[in-house]
């Protein structure tokens, strides 16, 4: 594997990861910007018209054509939020040119492609073309009107905009119902050019054999863009509330959901991820094996660390009876690693699982870039195995010490309707 | 035991197959350059199978529904511990799924694939069932039946598998009813142990960073030999008719989602192959987004981009599903089988014929960059009783002929059902 990092004018970074193994190249890129209520919708609703249409392919049945004509190559959008800031782009993989039947040019296609939709939209006036905007606009609204299709990610946002009440992590990065509503055509090219001039830029080549001409095109083409970078913070730690907040909604469901928000202040994020796998991310993780294994009282349980907010969040799927019983096994296992109950299996396991995981990094394309995209947001351009190295020089005091900086910070549960009476 | 080595006539890619003296089929792939290894242990035994005897019983057992599934999940727990704990001790991910027409245990690491293969092969010959454990089971198993009924996705899709088939048992529920997995204890579990946990009905697959001959010295040293007695599964006649063209269901949701299906006519091996490829790209024809269909229907604002197609076939069923989000689902099927109409009338584009199927090769080359996708095709082509690069070859030779030829003896519209949730305020 080869690694390499070139710095762009302007705030963007090209990593690139030679890989021979592989059979396809995978191209992302990625824009970094504050989240806001405001322009979230605005800003998705541009990068999602850029992959339905651009100059060369002015309809999305023409870009479609295009694409399943190179052997289905992929060219599409994605927004998500990684504590206060929005990260949206586009993403594309297509086969290698060696697999063509009929001899195509399939890699230098799909980077015209990816160059026409970038830099070259189909807009004009200051608007992109009503068709294209029209269907992302839809798209946007129906995927808001979603969320509630699957229950467990639906309370955990909830739990999310309970947890961050007042940041701007508290937002979705779909906007609402009502910003996605009011976005317009201009509104949404104007966000997208915006996007390009502002936004911190983070792109990600990796493919089997080297091709200088990736870069090149990036150089080429920001060089025609006047940046004028702005700063994002990509870490900002949630304080903890003065008490804890509980929120509840009701819903013509069967299972009840919970989520417990913890907030840490513990500056070791190592030994946070360590109390992480060892409290609730395994299936052999204290959650796990207790509420349960133990006492049957869900078929999931699990936690996970929101790195950039310094929160800890833990859901559990439970009837309404055992809600409370679940709550307390929940706490009761997080005092026992307090207390420092870890046994050397726990502690063991824990480190294995988390080698296992590294070690596997590079078997796909999507997993180098998203390791890379992580290491650019921590601030540290680390190998899996220096990483592991970061795990290894953790104690079971530091995990203590972890376990002991957690607080309850906020509660949300979805009900179900019918026992409530 | 003869090592046979297949290889894929358009990629070049190969794999190992061995079938094991002690009945067990095994397909190996080693993977250069790939840190991670997947393994998949699988029984030819899923939810539809409730109704089997072997070759020297007189009569039909008949079990409840959903045990396939509770057996998957107390086949993790040994004597000592529970499964996942050994395997905590390799540092491999272990997991395991029923779905309609198998069960598989698996695992993913990225080191010491040695030890965790040895714990997956003994484990799955161990079976350990006590009342105890089988009714601590039934909590969780609950828990993950209610988790399920509250997904519109999964209830759409079952919904409209009860439209369709009268009695064949895909149209039950994988985990079963709370009341069904009432009725399992650990003799019923046993009784399903032992009938399809019989080497002659499993497959290993095994693909990544791994030496084929390390792999079978393991096999040699943990596998138990196993008669083949003989195993009979039968499913209730099931009438080519639908049982109903229309359902709907009231849940929490935002666009309503449906499911539109087309009942065909089962089959087995290549000829399930070959069906399965050629509607699925005639489906694939029809969803497309470059089409006038799916350009109009978007237009008027009567699907999004989650609208598409699947074909979905297994011992004794096959259809094609068109599925998607709509505040109009009965003008979407309308549209359907105009469309259907039209390619039976006016006959397949031949370039946009040749476009779905590059799209479709592309789309099986990417799978062979992957590790857990290579073991799980491997699995898949056992089960369907086809060769790990059969399918690769089939899509080769597909030609337009053929699609339409399936299209006009399996896509009738009296055989086509719908299933739609949608929330309170639509009803």
């Amino acid at each position: 594997m080869k690694y390499n990092r070139t710095e762009l004018a302007g705030n963007i970074g090209f990593t690139s990861v030679i890989d021979e193994k592989f059979k396809t190249a995978c191209l992302t890129v990625r824009f970094i910007t504050k989240l806001s209520e405001d322009t979230a919708a605005a800003n998705l609703t541009g990068t999602d018209a850029i992959t339905y249409s651009n100059s060369s392919f002015k309809t999305f049945s023409e870009l479609n054509e295009k694409l399943s004509s190179l052997y289905g190559a992929s060219l599409s959008s994605f927004s998500g939020k990684r504590g206060d800031v929005q990260i949206l782009g586009i993403s594309s993989a297509w086969l290698m040119n060696r697999y063509a039947i009929d001899g195509e040019d399939i890699e230098g296609e799909m980077l015209s492609v990816v160059r026409d939709s970038i830099f070259s939209p189909n807009a004009s006036n200051g608007k992109f073309d009503e068709e294209s905007f029209r269907i992302t606009k839809n798209e946007l609204l129906d995927r808001i009107e979603a969320e509630i299709n699957n229950k467990r990610g639906y309370a955990i946002s909830q739990a999310t905009k309970t947890a961050f009440k007042g940041e701007p992590a508290e937002f979705s990065s779909y906007g609402t119902k009502e910003t996605a509503e009011a976005v317009t055509s201009e509104k949404a090219y104007s966000a997208y050019m915006n996007l390009l001039r502002t936004a911190p830029i983070e792109i990600n080549y990796v493919a089997p054999e080297e091709n200088p001409s990736v870069l090149e095109m990036f150089r080429e083409n920001f060089a025609k863009i006047e940046r004028v970078p702005e700063k994002v913070l990509l870490k900002n730690p949630s304080l903890l509330k003065n008490e804890v907040v509980t929120e509840s909604e009701e819903f013509d469901v069967r299972q009840c959901k919970m989520v417990l928000n913890f907030k840490t202040d513990c500056d070791n994020i190592y030994a946070v991820k360590m109390l992480n796998t060892i409290w609730g991310e395994t299936p052999v993780s204290k959650l796990f094996m207790n509420v349960r294994e133990k006492l049957s009282l869900c078929y999931y349980c699990a936690s996970r660390v929101i790195q950039s907010k310094g929160t800890v969040m833990v859901d559990v799927g439970v009837e309404r009876k055992n809600i409370e019983k679940a709550k307390e096994e929940i706490l009761r296992q997080l005092d026992e690693i307090r207390n420092g109950n870890i046994t050397d299996e726990e502690f063991e396991s824990a480190l294995r699982s988390i080698d296992n995981s590294l070690t596997s990094i590079g078997d796909t394309p999507s997993s180098y870039s998203v390791w890379y995209f992580d290491c650019f947001c921590e601030g540290e351009i680390l190998t899996p195995q220096e990483k592991f190295e970061k795990y290894s020089n953790i104690t079971k005091e530091d995990i203590v010490r972890a376990a002991n900086s957690l607080n309850l910070d906020s509660i949300y549960i979805m009900y179900d309707k019918e026992e409530q009476a | 035991m003869e090592k046979n080595v297949i290889t894929s006539s358009r990629t070049g890619d190969s794999c190992i197959h061995v079938k094991h003296k002690s009945g067990l089929d095994i397909y190996i792939c080693e993977m250069e350059g790939f840190s991670s290894t997947e393994a998949l242990f699988g029984t030819k035994y899923g939810s539809v199978n409730t109704m089997f005897k072997m070759r020297d019983d007189k009569e039909y057992t008949v079990v409840p529904e959903g045990i396939a599934h509770f057996l998957e999940h107390k086949l993790f727990e040994n004597e000592d511990c529970d499964v996942f704990e050994l395997y905590a001790k390799t540092g491999a991910n272990g997991n395991a799924y029923t779905s309609f027409d198998r069960t598989c245990y698996l695992f993913s690491c990225s080191k010491n694939y040695q030890e965790s293969l040895k714990i997956l092969l003994d484990f799955v010959q161990k079976p350990y069932f006590t009342k105890a454990s089988v009714d601590k089971e039934q909590g969780i198993i609950g828990q993950e039946i209610q988790m399920t009924n509250d997904n519109p996705e999964w209830r759409v899709f079952f919904n409209m598998l009860r439209c369709m088939y009268h009695n064949h048992p895909v149209k039950i529920d994988i985990a079963g009813t709370i009341e069904s997995i009432a009725q399992i204890d650990a003799d019923l579990l046993y009784k399903c142990y032992n009938t399809f946990y019989n080497l002659n009905n499993m497959v290993l697959s095994i693909a990544g960073n791994i030496k084929a001959d390390e792999v079978l010295a393991i096999c040699d040293e943990c596998l138990k030999e196993c008669e083949d007695k003989g195993l009979e599964t039968v499913f209730p006649d099931e009438p080519d008719s639908i049982v109903q063209s229309e359902v709907y269901e009231t849940q929490p949701v935002g666009t309503p989602v449906f499911h539109i299906g087309y009942k065909c006519r089962a089959c087995n091996g290549q000829e399930r192959l070959t069906k399965n490829i050629a509607l699925s790209i005639a489906s694939a024809l029809i969803t497309d987004a470059s089409s006038d269909m799916y350009q109009k229907l978007l237009k008027e604002e009567v699907i999004n981009s989650s609208f598409g197609a699947e074909v979905f076939c297994g011992d004794g069923y096959f259809s094609v599903i068109f599925a998607g989000e709509s505040n109009d689902p009965k003008k979407v099927r309308d549209s359907v089988v105009s469309q259907v109409e039209r390619m039976l009338t006016e006959g397949i584009n031949e370039k946009d014929f040749q476009r779905i199927k590059k799209s479709m090769y592309g789309s099986l080359i990417r799978q062979l960059n992957n590790v857990e996708a290579v073991a799980s095709m491997m699995l898949g082509a056992y089960m369907a009783e086809a060769g790990p690069y059969d399918i690769i070859s089939t899509v080769s030779e597909m030609t337009s002929d053929v699609v339409l030829d399936h299209v006009r003896r399996e896509l009738d519209k009296d055989k086509l059902v719908m299933s739609v949730v949608e929330g309170a305020e639509n009803e």
